[in-house]
């Protein structure tokens, strides 16, 4: 009977709808169980502090995903990447804050952190919000026009990208992420008041309000612990099904020799951007989630701090592994935390840290593979086949 | 419309006052066997690079089937179906056998950003044929077993040998090989004489090669075109050529004048 059963199943289903839901259903159903089991299982076990820190991993993780398309699959150095990251940052903190002052949107109203509190999740149609809070919705909205724009700059940035390769490339990465530091710094002062935000004039939106060098302050804090690990997920999900593809190959492929590439037929100028302006795009969500995750956003964020910190997960997770990138970037996240105790001298184990594992595993933690390719269990099986064919 | 497959007219470029390839000829029926000869620097690599456009033709044109291909870009002409090895072999090298398979079937796809991130079923049933034909092209150089390898892990011979599955695999009309048989014993030479003849029926398309083995080159191309500084020095059948003074000089030096 139940065999029968299984055997029906997948003949009544269309087949459109088994796509759909392998295609779409399954990321976005764990990576929501990952968001609601970091949310509500490990942030309550681990405390507020830690899970203030586990926020920040995730971004991190996040941004390693992102840059690894550029830098690991595509072996194009960027050094830039934090650029991305402020502009999505920016671009998202603005929509979320001046909604909300402005009073357009049911949201404005609703104290973001009492919200959070009150558990805004799963809270079903009452009028103003659906599933989510209002303000949620607007934050996932604003993270993604955050993501696109930052995507359009990945392109403008990719151009120059088809010409330049290894330290000029790098140099002009580093210039664009300079360049939105600077351009940061001369915004406007941030507008606190309604009535003033109400008198402006479309031209006065030609330089942005964005605070200056000051930083923007007072973002809706909405990205939850379940927010930032939902789109973790998704990230890792998006990047592992690039790698897996036949977009994937043409990138590896570009890092790997381009002549070659060319000549089996790989657009390489068309891949360069692609991976640029995915990478970008990746970075501009994580960074509109970071501006909503309490802080102030400053136009340090763009500076090569981050762009260096990034590149150093890339680089020690292994340029092109997936889950090795993840876990440096969780890694290095952490140990500075957990180095607390060491107070100045932090930095200096930091540092040896990063020295002895260069040493030790030159190529990162996976080289270009993934941790699964490890385990004993998948060894086996490929000597295997070796021995029973010659 | 000319009557050869691929029809190489008179195509040269200079670099500075360099005439790395000058005014060079060469028109292939289909399912000849052309071979491309002379000393080392007589600029045959730098006429495969004319003709697969990694360097761009400043004179002269390149007609494919039909087609005017010297103008577009080497993805372009790949898919025009021009195919080709490289003399320093040129894998990539930390993908695996397969992989470097499969990412030759690419120009053969359509390849949509949206369709790899949902995975829609237009995507995986195109998967499924690259991983299929690929498999199958290995299959033809028994490369099969060595399919999760490293490409990077094989032995000189078989990394040879992959090249030209590879080349194979993006279904050219005609495929370039640039000295195949570099480093290989005579019992392998053999073989790969063997194979280049039989890849030529069964896929039923022409071959320019460029070798420094003379027996081989002797052995299995119809038509060969003599390269010396650029120019070509002769043309003809194997006996022509080997016939022909000027290519004796070319490779031998001057007859001592009595």
């Amino acid at each position: 009977m139940s065999g029968e059963l299984q055997q029906l199943v997948p003949t009544m289903m269309p087949s459109a709808a088994r796509a759909l839901l392998k295609g779409v259903a399954l990321p976005v159903a764990s990576a929501l169980v990952l968001g609601l089991v970091m949310q509500f299982v490990v942030g309550p076990a681990i405390g507020a502090y830690p899970a203030s820190v586990a926020l920040q991993v995730g971004i991190s993780v996040m941004l390693a995903v992102s840059l690894n398309i550029v830098n690991g699959y595509t072996g194009q150095f960027s050094i830039g990447h934090a650029g991305f990251f402020a502009v999505g940052a920016y671009v998202g903190a603005g929509i979320s804050y001046y909604a909300a002052l402005s009073g357009i949107d049911p949201a404005s109203g609703q104290q973001p952190s009492q919200a959070l509190s009150n558990g805004a999740w799963l809270v079903w149609n009452d009028g103003q919000n659906f599933l989510f809070s209002y303000g949620e919705w607007r934050m996932i909205l604003a993270s993604i026009v955050g993501g696109c724009v930052a995507a359009g700059l990945g392109y403008i940035v990719g151009l120059p990208s088809l010409r330049l390769r290894g330290d000029y490339l790098a140099i002009v990465t580093l210039g664009f992420g300079e360049i939105t530091r600077v351009l940061l710094t001369q915004t406007k002062p941030q507008i606190f008041d309604r009535d003033e935000l109400a008198a402006t004039h479309a031209k006065d939106w030609v330089i942005p309000p964005m605070g200056g060098a000051t930083g923007f302050s007072d973002i809706p804090a909405y990205a939850s612990l379940m927010w930032v690990w939902f789109f973790v997920a998704v990230m890792i999900f998006f990047a592992y099904r690039v790698k897996q593809s036949s977009t994937g190959r043409a990138l590896l492929s570009i890092r790997e020799d381009e002549i070659a590439a060319r000549s089996m037929g790989v657009n390489i100028t068309k891949y360069k951007v692609r991976a640029f302006v995915l990478a970008a795009g990746l970075a501009g969500l994580a960074g509109s989630l970071y501006a909503h995750t309490g802080q102030v956003i400053r136009p340090q964020e763009a500076g090569f701090q981050r762009s260096f910190e990034v590149i150093i997960f890339v680089v020690l997770g292994g340029m092109g592994s997936i889950s090795g990138v993840v876990l440096a970037a969780i890694i290095l996240s952490i140990l500075p935390e957990a180095l607390r105790d060491l107070s100045e001298y932090r930095l200096i184990v930091y540092a040896l840290l990063l020295i002895l594992m260069m040493i030790v595993r030159p190529k990162g933690l996976f080289g270009v593979r993934e941790i699964w390719e490890f385990w004993p269990f998948t060894r086996a099986k490929k000597s295997e086949k070796k021995v029973i064919t010659p | 419309m000319s009557d050869y497959l691929l029809d190489v007219r008179g195509i040269g470029i200079s670099f500075g006052g360099l005439k790395a390839c000058d005014g060079l000829t060469v028109q292939i029926p289909t399912g000849g066997l052309h071979g491309l000869i002379g000393p080392n620097g007589a600029g045959k690599t730098t006429a495969f690079n004319l003709i697969t456009g990694v360097y761009r033709t400043q004179m002269g044109s390149v007609t494919l089937d039909g087609v005017k291909v010297d103008h577009l870009r080497p993805h372009e002409i790949a898919k025009a179906g021009l195919s080709r090895t490289f003399q320093n072999i040129r894998l990539f090298s930390e993908l695996s056998v397969l992989d470097n398979v499969k990412l030759a079937c690419h120009c053969r796809g359509r390849h949509t950003l949206l369709g790899t991130l949902l995975r829609t079923p237009r995507f995986v049933a195109q998967e499924r044929a690259m991983t299929a034909r690929a498999i199958e092209m290995l299959d033809v150089f028994s490369l099969q077993h060595l399919a999760g390898e490293q490409a990077k892990n094989l032995p000189y011979g078989d990394q040879r040998r992959l090249e030209i599955c590879r080349a194979l695999a993006t279904e050219p009309k005609v495929l370039l090989l640039d000295e195949p048989a570099a480093g290989m014993n005579p019992s392998e030479k053999k073989a790969l004489a063997q194979s280049i003849k039989l890849i030529r029926e069964q896929f039923k398309l022409a071959v320019l090669l460029i070798e420094h083995d003379m027996g081989l080159v002797m052995d299995i191309c119809e038509k060969i075109t003599v390269l010396d500084h650029g120019c070509t020095i002769a043309h003809g059948t194997p006996s022509e050529i080997q016939n022909n003074p000027k290519v004796q000089e070319a490779y031998l030096g001057e007859p001592a004048t009595a």
